[in-house]
């Protein structure tokens, strides 16, 4: 299926560089802040900017800890790409029946609103209270905290995962609702009139259209839930630590070695995400809407 | 389309100037004169009007109260303003130092640092420290000049780098209604938590009790604190650890939640300690178990646990960076946190019952006087009691040592 509902324009030569230079402004500051960054943090992997003594430049901050690296990054995918399969499904779902205007969609979007403005912190922090040994669910249910499952800090990272699910399925249905309110929504009604059924329409309009923001939804999500550090210090466990934590707690070590050695973590994370991202502008060019 | 070269140059300006602009904002400030004082009346006069950062621990609600309710407006008098920076971990304090140190600014915003161990020697061998400013300080005449706790901090001699603030010893309780035949010493605490599965554990090193708590275990194993040596050698930890690592290895299935994992650090062991999930707790504050049993948190029945074989105990200090833009002030600070009207202040049970690390004996009857009517705990023993038999900290290269040996020996087994 070939389907263009906004078609590419070449446009001239002029045209093109004028574009360009529009863009520019924003394109350089951010290459600065970004680039100075992450610069600052590839000089003090590689030895390049130590706080104190002798320059000695090496990789010798990658290679560290390479037990602790491996573990890290296993485990800090596999919580993002979790939390973000679950944001998607339950987001995407949640997008359907807001877009269809049955009673509750209000409620529903409602609360996809309301959700979106708690910060991650404060959302970690209630999942804590209510999720952990002794908190207020088994409380409520009159578990004692030892037969309660270990949500948080249990080998299987659950309460961090229903953090980031919960927050990223709101802040994707909210997106995926802007998306379907625009004339996919006459597709949809065409489609109807056609004769096709829910799980067709859905199935051959709906999700076709609206797979570009489900597929940057979830790349936003899975970086975010990659990077971030307050959820995961909060709800997860010692060991294996996922990748910010550790970067985290090599940055505050005591020795002077330890801050390359965050610094490599970082950069680890970042090419992650940098593949990450990567990898969804190349899903994005085969979707039926890019092309 | 006439307007658009001017378009373009207009956006090609817009272009080049901001990073230039955010540029220059990097640009190393030049470095400020020598800040060495000959006298304290000069200190006293640059002090006026300065506002000095003390960047500390923020976990311990009477710290903080005791910082801004009477700290600080003491040194109000001096016309110093007193600005309490809270940080979850000291060493986020010493790494804003670093940053700024990297970044060449000689105007840091760190002023002051509450501080002592390894975050002492890592800033002292990054050069982070101003040093010898103590001896100007006239509240040091009160204090001890042969105290070994205030003569080397973790084996790192002190050298005028930091002022002595308060004392601690490091400390175990215990639910009394949950134990009613405490054990007595460490090795009988460890074979308690074997007996009582899931009832006992303990904060993951690199957090500082965790951190403590091994190598009392260290000392333990090893048949006494006498058979560790202080200073640190590759031979002594390769030939002492092995047996700190097997038994923490051998205790962990008995561990709350059979080892698997552990609490993240004092707050996280007191959580659990408050919702009876464990039976023993272990804090380098006792001043801090007043507060929490007569508000509640703690069960009522809170106990300390006098150990025979003595615990681990040390003094904190405050740190001036190098590089402050307060420095006049951060002394003036330091000078009176270390007065004796301060320090009773402070050791008072229901203001935050820290140790004092002035000598008692030297002061003057009135001042002695002071001490020695300061109220009981109900729970807390004195500090004559808690340091029985206490021993001193091991030199600070152990730490990271042990640290990064349990992380493997033990957590990741």
């Amino acid at each position: 299926m070939s389907f263009a509902p906004v078609a590419r324009r070449q446009g001239s030569a002029g045209q093109l560089l004028r574009g360009a230079m529009l863009v520019l402004p924003a394109a350089l500051v951010t290459l600065l802040v970004v680039g100075g960054g992450i610069g600052a943090t590839l000089l003090q992997a590689l030895g390049l900017m130590p706080i104190a003594g002798p320059v000695t430049p090496g990789v010798d901050a990658f290679l560290a800890h390479p037990d602790d690296l491996a573990a890290a990054t296993g485990v800090s995918i596999a919580v993002a790409t979790v939390s973000t399969v679950i944001a998607v499904i339950v987001g995407t779902a949640a997008a359907v029946v807001i877009a269809s205007g049955r009673a509750g969609s209000r409620l529903l979007a409602a609360l996809g609103a309301t959700t979106v403005t708690v910060p991650h912190l404060v959302g970690a922090a209630t999942i804590g209270l209510l999720l952990s040994d002794a908190g207020v669910l088994p409380r409520l249910l009159g578990i004692p905290p030892e037969s309660w499952a270990p949500w948080v800090g249990g080998p299987l990272w659950a309460a961090a995962i229903a953090e980031f699910a919960w927050k990223e399925s709101a802040f994707v249905a909210l997106v995926v609702t802007g998306t379907l309110a625009t004339r996919i929504a006459t597709y949809d009604e065409t489609a109807a009139l056609l004769g096709a059924g829910r799980w067709r329409r859905f199935r051959h309009v709906l999700l076709p259209l609206t797979a570009p923001t489900i597929v940057i939804c979830a790349a936003i999500s899975f970086v975010y839930a990659l990077g971030s550090y307050e959820v995961s210090w909060l709800l997860g466990r010692t060991y294996p630590e996922p990748l910010p934590v550790l970067a985290v707690r090599l940055f505050q070590g005591v020795s002077l070695s330890s801050r390359p050695e965050a610094a490599a973590v970082a950069l680890v994370t970042c090419a992650i995400a940098l593949v990450a991202v990567a990898g969804t502008f190349a899903a994005l060019r085969r979707t039926a809407v890019w092309r | 389309m006439s307007s658009t070269p001017r378009r373009y140059r207009r956006s090609a300006a817009l272009a080049l100037a901001v990073p230039l602009i955010a540029l220059t904002a990097c640009a190393a400030p030049e470095s400020s004169a020598s800040t060495a004082y000959e006298d304290w009346d000069a200190v006293l006069e640059d002090a006026e009007g300065q506002t000095v950062q003390l960047w500390m621990y923020g976990g311990d609600d009477q710290g903080n109260a005791y910082v801004d309710d009477i700290l600080a407006p003491a040194v109000a008098e001096y016309g110093v303003t007193l600005e309490r920076v809270p940080v979850t971990d000291t060493a986020d304090a010493l790494n804003r130092v670093f940053t700024e140190i990297q970044a060449g600014r000689d105007d840091g915003t760190v002023d002051l640092i509450w501080v002592n161990g390894d975050n002492f020697r890592t800033g002292k061998e990054a050069d982070a420290w101003l040093c010898g400013w103590t001896d100007l300080l006239p509240s040091m005449a009160a204090t001890d000049p042969d105290d070994p706790l205030l003569q080397s901090d973790f084996g790192t001699p002190v050298d005028g780098c930091e002022a002595p603030w308060q004392k601690a010893q490091f400390t175990l309780a215990y639910n009394a209604e949950a134990i009613p035949n405490p054990p007595t010493t460490l090795a009988g605490v460890l074979d308690w938590a074997e007996a009582n599965p899931g009832r006992f554990t303990y904060p993951a090193p690199p957090d500082f009790t965790g951190s403590v708590f091994v190598r009392e275990v260290l000392a333990s194993v090893s048949g006494g604190a006498d058979e560790v040596p202080a200073a640190y050698s590759d031979e002594a930890f390769d030939e002492l650890s092995p047996a700190l690592y097997d038994r923490l290895s051998e205790l962990a299935p008995s561990l709350w939640r059979g080892g698997d994992t552990y609490p993240a650090n004092e707050a996280e062991l007191g959580q659990l300690f408050a919702d009876r999930q464990i039976d023993i707790t272990m804090t380098y504050g006792p001043a801090t178990l007043t507060d929490l049993v007569a508000d509640g948190t703690y069960p009522p029945e809170t106990t300390v646990l006098p150990l025979e074989d003595g615990t681990v105990g040390n003094a904190s200090f405050l740190g001036l960076p190098a590089n402050s833009d307060s420095v006049a002030g951060a002394m003036v600070v330091a000078n009176v946190a270390l007065s004796v009207e301060q320090q009773v202040a402070k050791a008072q049970p229901d203001v935050w019952g820290q140790f004092t690390v002035l000598d008692i004996e030297s002061l003057s009857d009135a001042d002695r006087e002071l001490f020695d009517t300061l109220p009981e705990s109900p729970v807390v023993p004195g500090y004559e009691v808690l340091s029985e038999n206490a021993h001193g900290e091991l030199a600070a290269e152990w730490v990271p040592a042990l640290d990064e040996g349990w992380r493997t020996g033990v957590l990741d087994r």
